[in-house]
């Protein structure tokens, strides 16, 4: 049967005259869905179950508007609202509002009743989306059982929610409840039970289009889908309490007038109330009709950010056009912190906006907004102060999509991305944002001793802590399988590739190949050396991470690992002494080596520092020629700078010996010194030899006592120098990093007046 | 609610009105209303908006759900600022025109470069077909 006869018919006549063909659905049926699918009359089952919906619609109906609320939830066909309540509970979880506002309503099990099959939960709970628990409340078979009931040719005034598909899943467990009783979500086989089979497919209750008075404007359901069709105007297909409820659905125009953000009214102070935050628009509707005699409850309501709770799916309106239905029945509020809203309440009407061309998931949203809402507006007048915060700015008032976004969503988005920040090591995962907020906190802290300015509130993001967990990977192993089978995984991948290192004999090497593999030796020792040093200065942290006991330990630790630094910054010689700089000189014309030896400098002994020093000095030239493109050698001044100030004198007359190279041998013919020259005229060359002068005035200067031998070394030193000095003409002086301020002292001993002019000049 | 201090999370950009660069060069302003762990954005009420020289114009769009791999940056709007701008707004007809007219020069200065440049026997760079500005 198609979906557009079923709702139309509704004689008896259609009823019995698809009678006959029952019989052959039902051998298909039990083909199947085997034995225990049908085992009932499902007639039977119908009849029985359209008494059912008479009682409580005419129990309704005989309370009338007026009604009082707690008969309302004294009525055990209370279903409506008892499921959605249901349904809250089991969704929403966390929400401690909804959880207060929940409790008070205890989810009676009517015994024997409508409720219980129809549970409309169980029908939402089918829907699975990302929100919903799995939860299944669990139901007895014996529930299915209901007493006769005659048939009921009118279906529209049972309670559709009561239509809603029992808790069962699609496909049917032998033994569970007969199909007639639990009908399995089949397009329905019967014209003679149209509304009930229309309920299953559309199993959010709240979609009822009562009637609209004549002073409303006609809704805009004129395009009616046959799912419309059947909550016809006029139908109490709800069964709510108040069938003379209103569903004011405004037009597209209207609706758009009235989103400018209008004052909103609303016309149902207890739907407005339980609406909570709803859309504007939905407000605007209802007011442009009726006026409102609580124009208190409305800025409130209006305010977007009391939170949290809007369905994603309200984003829809826009386009399906219909108003979210608003919590679907009155009895709905009464539980918890509701006496306020009972007062406010002397028009109960209800908005049923049509809601069947929605999806299933979505009008569960939808109402599970509006409980939200519902609930949320319910605290909301009862503590107001709370929610004095969320009133922060006009434009979020007046923005009526705001919130789209649920909190949970946002949370959700939030816990992914905490997740992926989770580590067992921050300081090797995430060592650059680690290092930056510890100078930040420095900062913070050292501006705080320092000034009584305001104290900025800078909130840290304290990142998850996992602990690191040993985890020794077995590969599995298959029992009695011939043969080892290659079980590669993540965790265990599989080795693809034998690569063998093959040393090739020198004689086959040319010459080039030779430097280019000494030049790779040399990278590599970089590396390894940098790798040393990187956790030579993480001996720091971890020491004071590490308990007493692991100390010591460490601190051996730190010595080896410097101790191997130094050795492959001089390369490692068999013998005792160390007679070439050559290795040393292969790192220091790498840039990264120089950087390098900067910053393992501060690590060295004293002594392994001035060797270190003494082979730069020696071969500065050198250095200096091949550091022509990269200029880097200044970086190495400062450490340098911190090792002179520990050497004594003799060392600093010996560096600037090895500086300019004087006396200059015999041998060396030219008359200038290429040596002292090439240092003078480099800036780092100048800087430095400007060091370790300024490092001997001090040591002379401060200490008297100083060996008569090495004074006179120092004094034929500076006079050599200082001759040089004049000597060069300024123009090729480089620039120094900077001049210390002791050298024109230090030259006044060893020259004259006008010399001393001069190189002042010069300098 | 603090979410995630001292990070680019977009989480405290909802309900803001945002301005969005894509990868294939257009501009989108819209109010971000969802995100994900992608960066995934929801857009609302967007327009595109065209800039040449000194003009642009806004086409309305609707709603835009954009992959994030698709954006090369989005930053908040101002919106007391955002009126008093150098530039002037103009039609949709008219700047679609005034770029039409734009990609037609661009157009004929390539061609000319790539000309001259294979007259002194030189290649055209290639650009890189990943990205298309």
């Amino acid at each position: 049967q198609s979906l557009e006869d079923c709702p139309l018919d509704e004689d008896e006549d259609a009823f019995q005259a698809l009678g006959e063909e029952d019989e052959d659905i039902d051998q298909f049926n039990d083909d199947t869905f085997g034995a225990g699918a049908v085992d009932d009359d499902w007639q039977e089952a119908h009849e029985r179950l359209a008494e059912l919906e008479d009682k409580p619609v005419a129990s309704r109906e005989q309370d009338g508007p007026g009604g009082e609320d707690s008969d309302l939830l004294g009525e055990p066909e209370d279903t409506l609202a008892e499921r959605l309540t249901r349904l809250v509970i089991d969704s929403e979880l966390e929400d401690p509002a909804i959880m207060q506002a929940v409790q008070t309503r205890v989810p009676a099990q009517p015994g024997g009743l409508n409720s219980s099959i129809w549970d409309s939960s169980a029908v939402l709970r089918r829907i699975r989306g990302p929100l919903l628990t799995q939860e299944m409340p669990s139901v007895s078979v014996l529930d299915y059982a209901l007493p006769q009931r005659p048939p009921q040719a009118r279906e529209e005034e049972r309670d559709p929610s009561e239509r809603a598909l029992p808790r069962r899943s699609s496909s049917p467990v032998i033994g569970s409840p007969p199909v007639w009783a639990v009908p399995i979500g089949t397009p329905p086989k019967q014209a003679a039970v149209p509304n009930f089979n229309q309920q299953i497919l559309c199993p959010k209750p709240v979609h009822i289009r009562a009637t609209l008075p004549q002073r409303y404007p006609a809704p805009y359901g004129e395009r009616m889908s046959p799912n419309q069709l059947c909550n016809v105007p006029n139908s109490s297909l709800l069964g709510h309490p108040f069938p003379h409820s209103v569903s004011p659905v405004l037009t597209h125009l209207q609706r758009a007038q009235l989103l400018g953000g209008a004052q909103v009214k609303s016309l149902c102070p207890l739907c407005s109330a339980q609406a909570g935050r709803m859309s504007p628009s939905q407000f605007a509707r209802v007011s442009g009709l009726v006026g409102s005699p609580l124009p208190s409850v409305n800025p409130k309501l209006l305010q977007g950010r009391v939170g949290q709770m809007m369905s994603p799916a309200s984003g829809f309106r826009a386009f399906f056009g219909a108003p979210p239905a608003p919590p679907p029945s009155q009895p709905q509020h009464p539980p918890g912190p509701a006496s306020h809203l009972q007062s406010l309440r002397p028009q109960p009407q209800m908005f049923r906006p049509d809601t069947t061309h929605l999806h299933p998931q979505h009008r569960r949203l939808l109402h599970q907004r509006q409980q939200q809402n519902r609930n949320q507006h319910r605290s909301l007048n009862g503590s107001v102060g709370d929610r004095g915060g969320h009133r922060s700015s006009h434009q979020e008032r007046k923005d009526p999509y705001a919130n789209l976004m649920l909190q949970r969503e946002k949370d959700w988005v939030s816990k992914i991305q905490m997740m992926q920040l989770q580590s067992t090591d921050p300081y090797l995962d995430d060592y650059y944002y680690q290092n930056y907020f510890q100078k930040l906190e420095k900062l913070a802290a050292a501006e705080e001793v320092h000034g009584d300015g305001p104290k900025k509130e800078r909130t840290k993001l304290i990142t998850p802590q996992v602990a690191k967990l040993e985890h020794t990977y077995k590969p599995v192993q298959f029992e009695g399988s011939l043969g080892k089978l290659t079980v590669s995984s993540v965790n265990n991948p599989r080795k693809m590739i034998d690569a063998v290192v093959t040393s090739r004999s020198e004689d086959d090497e040319t010459k080039e190949k030779q430097v280019r593999d000494k030049r790779r030796q040399t990278l590599v020792t970089i590396e390894k050396t940098y790798s040393l040093l990187l956790d030579v200065e993480d001996y720091e942290r971890r020491y004071l991470l590490s308990l007493e006991g692991e100390r010591p330990a460490l601190m051996d630790e730190r010595k080896q690992k410097i101790c191997d630094m130094y050795d492959n910054l001089r390369g490692k010689a068999p013998g005792q002494e160390r007679p070439s700089d050559d290795h040393f000189m292969q790192i220091m014309c790498i840039r990264k080596g120089k950087r390098l030896v900067a910053r393992i400098l501060p690590f060295l002994s004293p002594e392994q520092a001035a060797d270190v020093l003494m082979a730069t000095a020696r071969n500065l030239p050198f250095l200096i020629k091949k550091d022509a493109q990269d200029e880097v050698l200044p970086c190495l001044l400062r450490p340098f700078s911190h090792v002179l100030y520990h050497l004594p004198l003799g060392t600093v007359t010996s560096l600037v010996q090895q500086l300019t190279n004087l006396p200059q041998s015999a041998t060396a013919s030219a008359p200038t010194n290429l040596h002292l020259t090439a240092v003078l005229q480099n800036k780092f060359g100048l800087s430095l030899l400007y060091l370790v002068l300024s490092r001997g005035e001090e040591l002379q200067s401060s200490d008297t006592n100083t060996e008569l031998m090495q004074d006179n070394q120092w004094t034929e030193l500076m006079l050599m120098a200082t001759r040089e000095l004049l000597r060069i003409p300024q123009a090729a002086l480089a620039k120094p990093v900077s001049t210390p301020s002791n050298l024109i002292s230090l030259f006044s001993r060893y020259v004259d007046q006008q010399k001393l002019n001069l190189l002042e000049t010069k300098l | 609610m603090n979410y995630m201090p001292g990070t680019a999370s977009l989480i405290q950009d909802i309900d803001k009105k945002h301005l969005v660069l894509l990868r294939d060069g257009r501009t989108l302003i819209g109010y971000l209303r969802s995100i994900d762990q992608f960066a995934n954005l929801v857009l609302h009420q967007t327009v595109e908006r065209i800039h040449v020289g000194k003009k642009y114009g806004d086409i309305p769009r609707g709603i835009f759900v954009v992959r994030g791999e698709n954006v090369v940056l989005l930053g908040e709007i101002d919106l007391e600022k955002e009126s008093d701008t150098p530039l002037q707004q103009v039609s949709i007809e008219e700047i679609l025109e005034e770029q039409r007219v734009e990609q037609q020069a661009k157009l004929e200065s390539e061609k000319l470069k790539a000309q001259a440049l294979k007259e002194r026997g030189l290649s055209v760079p290639r650009a890189d077909t990943l990205d298309e500005y």
